[in-house]
């Protein structure tokens, strides 16, 4: 059982407001049963491969006895699937006035509230099982870190989409009209969604919110579904997608495919050489690993889409499972445009984010806002979620932080030349800029990395210096940013800008936070 | 050369001394073990075992020469916005957590740590890169600097 922490609170009722339970998509045990069985079916696949003393599986399906095997699928399959009716039956969510609830678990239940001022982001994700049924699971991530989210599926595709909206609508500050049938009151006109006026550039969604308000005569009626609320949904811009040729193209010229190919010729040098075949199949396992990391990449980032709406930024992307993510102004916490070797004489760049919540390793994923796109599509997408970055020509300070480097003209304070002995190749990137809204550190040469972190977003700076950089004057300077790919960090700067960088930052952090909007996004122009 | 572990405006304030008893003390039981059996062995056995005593006894030596200049090297200093820690010898460094970015503050005493009076206060941001912690306080220290912390991250709260 994972224990909700920080900003998922675990409480009682909350008094004065009535809330309306609600079960997930009746299918879902189905859905989620199903994984039990795929499971089993591994298991036995592994079985039949290792043997047994008697030949193993393969031998007692071609015996008399082979109906026992599909019996115990059969019994697998059966428990599987009542374990999720019985855990489907349990599972129960509601969406409050400020806050999101969900109830789980058989023997240990669990009930969870998220404060929806608090959300990061909002994903419906779509396995390829739950596509047949046209099922999505939506889950709600709050900045508790790993597994602090409140995930609820399976839906139905549109009930999730409307539900995504009433969410980000909710988050955003407006104000939802109650139109779920248990609030047996009149939908009095301060109910309905009222939206500060003039509050985003997209002048559409006061519109459309207004057409969201449910005309009292269809309330009532005795089921638990929701009233259709799907003009709340924001109007989304699409920005870009990613060509599917470029995509495999990106994973073929990556990193990882480099060290695979190599790893592949050194394993066919060695078994030429020894003319033994135990080499490949003891490093089998290690080409089959980076193959499925290549093959996650490509069909994770297949089809990848983005594209803006006031509500944030929404991607969509994937091949087997589909994942279309919103995430909010202001969420974004670091952003991370990085090149690899092969990348450059196409001149693409990967950006990835740091979003609260979406946690560490495993769900780096997540965390991708552009798999491989040119410069200006690199750039564009860095303007969606930082718009602003405070300078004056600011295609200048990004373009000296993509790949400047000491010798070209540009605002970056640079690591100083006697730092070559510590880092020969990269020395000349190693540098920072700072402009009105954030702060620009670049690095690497061979791997080319600039990071972008916004001033009200500083967690905390570290500085630090070992015996060899003591001697030659230098310090390496960190941003502490939440969990996530993005670690912003220049190594080797002058002792003296490393300090008054230090000590600057931390005062522009605070000043900056003093003027940030606010969390719910659309009332900072209302206050 | 100015460093930039000494801000101008700042002074520290240095952890208690007792910290060097509470770091040796586990130190030299786990490195003593092997000293004295090596020591009985190359006795009883025969002298090669004097290179299995002499190794613990090298980083023995080691660390007690160094443990003292490590909690030396701990300070912190509250500024009005922000907390600075900064420690080691030889690799140095320093963070600068700003009070409204504080989440939640630990404070944890093991029973050795109980026995000498001693106390660790940790900070917590939404970073897990943050590494805040100020070991080696009196216990009234830690109490004192909790709830100064507290408040002053509850009068700067923030999101995130």
């Amino acid at each position: 059982m994972s224990t909700p922490e920080h900003n998922v609170e675990q409480r009682a009722q909350p008094d004065a407001e009535e809330l309306v339970w609600r079960r997930v998509h009746p299918i879902t045990p189905l859905v989620r049963g199903w994984a039990v069985v795929g499971a089993a079916i591994v298991i036995l696949g592994q079985q039949s491969l290792d043997g047994g003393p008697r030949g193993g599986l393969i031998a007692l399906v071609s015996s008399e006895y082979w109906w026992t095997l599909l019996a115990a699928l059969a019994a697998v399959a059966l428990v599987g699937w009542g374990y999720s009716t019985l855990a489907w039956r349990m599972t129960t969510f509601a969406i409050g006035e400020e806050t999101v609830h969900l109830r789980r678990g058989i023997l240990f239940r669990q009930q969870r509230h998220a404060r929806l001022d608090r959300l990061q982001s909002v994903d419906i994700r779509q396995p390829l099982v739950a596509r047949f049924f046209g099922l999505c699971e939506l889950t709600l991530e709050t900045a508790g870190g790993t597994d602090s989210g409140v995930a609820i599926g399976f839906l139905k595709g549109s009930d999730a989409d409307e539900l995504r909206a009433e969410l980000l609508a909710r988050a955003a500050g407006l104000k939802v009209g109650r139109a779920n049938p248990a609030a047996a009151r009149p939908l009095a006109p301060s109910d309905a969604v009222t939206a500060p006026a003039g509050r985003v550039p997209a002048g559409e969604r006061d519109g459309a919110a207004q057409d969201g308000v449910v005309p009292d005569g269809e309330q009532g009626a005795g089921t638990a579904q929701p009233a259709p609320m799907t003009s709340l949904e924001a109007p989304q811009v699409p920005v870009l997608t990613v060509p599917i040729g470029r995509l495999i193209a990106s994973v073929v010229r990556s990193g990882a495919m480099i060290t695979l190919v190599a790893w592949a010729v050194a394993v066919l040098v060695a078994v030429i050489v020894t003319g033994q075949f135990a080499v490949l199949t003891a490093t089998l396992p290690a080409v089959l690993g980076a193959g499925g990391y290549l093959f996650g990449r490509l069909t994770g980032e297949f089809d990848f889409r983005v594209a803006i709406s006031p509500d944030g930024v929404r991607l969509r992307h994937g091949m087997l499972e589909t994942r279309s993510q919103t995430i909010p102004p202001g969420r974004v916490q670091a952003v991370r445009l990085v090149q690899s070797v092969l990348w450059r004489d196409r001149d693409w760049w990967r950006v990835q984010v740091n979003v609260a919540g979406y946690g560490g390793a495993s769900e780096e994923k997540n965390s991708v806002l552009l798999p491989v796109g040119t410069r200006e599509e690199a750039l564009t997408v860095l303007s969606l979620v930082l718009p602003d970055l405070g300078v004056d020509e600011p295609r200048r300070v990004l373009d000296a932080g993509l790949d400047g480097d000491s010798r070209t003209e540009s605002t970056y304070v640079n690591a100083p030349r006697r730092t070559r002995i510590l880092d020969p190749v990269a020395w000349r990137r190693n540098g920072f800029t700072v402009t009105g809204r954030a702060l620009l550190l670049r690095r690497g040469r061979l791997v080319k990395i600039l990071d972008v972190v916004p001033h009200e977003r500083t967690q905390s700076l570290g500085l630090s210096q070992g015996p060899w950089q003591r001697r030659l004057g230098v310090a390496s300077f960190q941003v502490h940013s939440t969990e996530g790919p993005v670690r912003p960090e220049v190594p080797h700067l002058d002792a003296a800008d490393a300090a008054r960088l230090m000590g600057e930052q931390a005062m522009r952090a605070r000043t900056a936070r003093a003027a940030a909007g606010p969390e719910r996004w659309m009332e900072r122009q209302g206050e | 050369m100015t460093s930039p572990f000494e801000p101008h405006d700042v002074t520290w304030n240095r952890v208690s001394p007792r910290l060097v008893t509470a770091r040796l003390v586990p130190g030299t039981i786990t490195l003593g073990i092997p000293l004295i059996a090596g020591v009985v062995l190359a006795i009883t056995v025969g002298p090669w075992f004097w290179i299995l005593a002499g190794v613990p006894a090298v980083f023995l030596v080691w660390s007690i020469f160094l443990v003292p200049r490590q909690v030396r090297a701990i300070g912190y200093a509250e500024r009005d916005d922000d907390l600075l820690i900064r420690k080691g010898v030889m690799f140095r460094s320093m963070v600068v957590v700003p009070y409204g970015r504080m989440q939640y503050v630990d404070v944890e005493a093991g029973p050795l740590d109980r026995k000498l009076g001693l106390a660790k206060v940790q900070l917590h941001t939404a970073s897990v890169g943050t590494d805040a912690q100020i070991p080696g306080l009196p216990p009234d220290e830690a109490a004192r600097l909790r709830d100064r912390l507290a408040s002053r991250g509850e009068a700067r709260l923030a999101g995130l």
